[in-house]
């Protein structure tokens, strides 16, 4: 994958979470409404590929009003890996050279590793994960179970013990997956199903329409710093 | 406010990714009205669904606004208890009172954030903030 094809699919896969994101956002309260409809068509500029170099920018000031807005990101993680992908996709668009536009794009795949690595390391730190007990907290008092019946899964310790040790095997071996385009790409698929998994049982949407924007460039960095095997 | 806004900015552009790190005490928001001096029962303010079938599963993909809106005011509750801003006060009056059916704003508005925590085999339940009342007609929704 090129830099140039990386970018694209970048900017098409940004584009449809925001217009996502914003337009769930709309049953909202005017003072919010309006600054988050505003997105909506310069979502769909970025979707078109004209002037997306200059959408990136406008998205980026409007994600940062946004920040002003809510104190801090109204969607925890989701909107700070937005601000992530546009950030960095507004240095590659006005990077003075190329070297500067690949640093910008390596950032973002190094920062999507660590998303992994790092939420994987202070799991396995923890002992109530190694042994299964922070797993069956969240579905049994957190505040992300979806339904009732979800809290259930608390009750069943085998269950949560083994999801928590896959969920850290997953995430602490991530990097590994940059020993080849192959294994990246069913890295990505797993951790696709991660978030799928987490978007239906916890609601955490956004997060899985906005992680896979970020993963073009992890495609791209691969390839362009791991040599093909012959 | 420059500086506010590069302290809100620079954990996005360099996160921790500290996800679920730990499982912390997790907040319940509830809230009750006050009329002259009688007051409503402690109300949660919001009721998530027993199940859900597998077709409004798939739609929350797309379409999760009011559960989002949720998971912020548990970010509110959260920021409220480790700094009280009257910005997270406002948040939630905002978001309770436009949860509130009831046509009549004569009342007062009052929430308190609950935080429910394992101890050994129990949860525990304490009461960790009461807002102050506030006029249900002088809340912006």
């Amino acid at each position: 994958m090129t830099l140039d094809i990386a970018i694209r699919w970048t900017e098409v896969l940004l584009a449809f979470a925001i217009f996502q994101q914003s337009v769930e956002h709309l049953p909202a309260i005017r003072s919010e409404r309006n600054l988050v409809a505003m997105r909506i068509p310069i979502a769909l500029v970025l979707l078109s590929g004209f002037a997306s170099s200059y959408a990136v920018w406008i998205l980026t000031g409007m994600s940062v009003l946004l920040l002003r807005r809510f104190d801090g990101p109204y969607n925890g993680g989701a909107d700070k890996m937005s601000l992530l992908i546009l950030t960095c996709l507004s240095l590659v668009h006005h990077a003075p050279s190329l070297f500067w536009a690949e640093m910008a794009m390596a950032y973002l795949a190094i920062q999507v590793v660590l998303s992994y690595f790092v939420s994987g390391w202070v799991k396995l730190q923890n002992p109530d994960w190694r042994n299964g007990t922070a797993l069956r907290d969240v579905f049994g008092f957190s505040a992300y179970p979806v339904t009732e019946n979800l809290r259930r899964l608390s009750d069943a310790p085998r269950l949560t013990f083994t999801a928590s040790w896959a969920v850290i095997a997953l995430e602490v071996a991530f990097p590994l997956a940059l020993s080849s385009s192959v294994v990246l790409l069913a890295a990505l698929a797993t951790t696709a199903l991660f978030h799928l998994a987490n978007a239906i049982v916890f609601g955490l949407n956004r997060f899985f329409w906005i992680w896979l924007a970020a993963y073009p460039s992890l495609i791209w960095f691969q390839m362009r710093v791991v040599p093909p095997t012959l | 406010m420059v500086r506010r806004t590069i302290e809100l900015f620079l954990p996005a552009l360099i996160p921790s990714w500290r996800f679920f790190k730990s499982v912390e005490a997790s907040p319940r928001i509830e809230y009750r009205i006050l009329q002259g001096s009688s007051h409503s029962e402690w109300t949660s303010s919001f009721e998530r669904p027993v199940s859900l079938t597998p077709l409004q599963f798939a739609q929350r993909l797309l379409w999760n606004s009011d559960w989002n809106n949720h998971l912020f005011m548990v970010s509110c509750a959260e920021r409220l208890t480790e700094h009280v801003t009257q910005h997270s006060i406002d948040e939630l009056n905002t978001r309770i009172s436009r949860r509130i059916n009831d046509a009549d704003l004569s009342g007062l508005l009052q929430f308190r954030l609950l935080f429910l925590s394992r101890h050994g085999h129990q949860l525990v339940k304490e009461i960790e903030y009461e807002s102050q009342p506030v006029a249900l007609a002088d809340i912006v929704k």
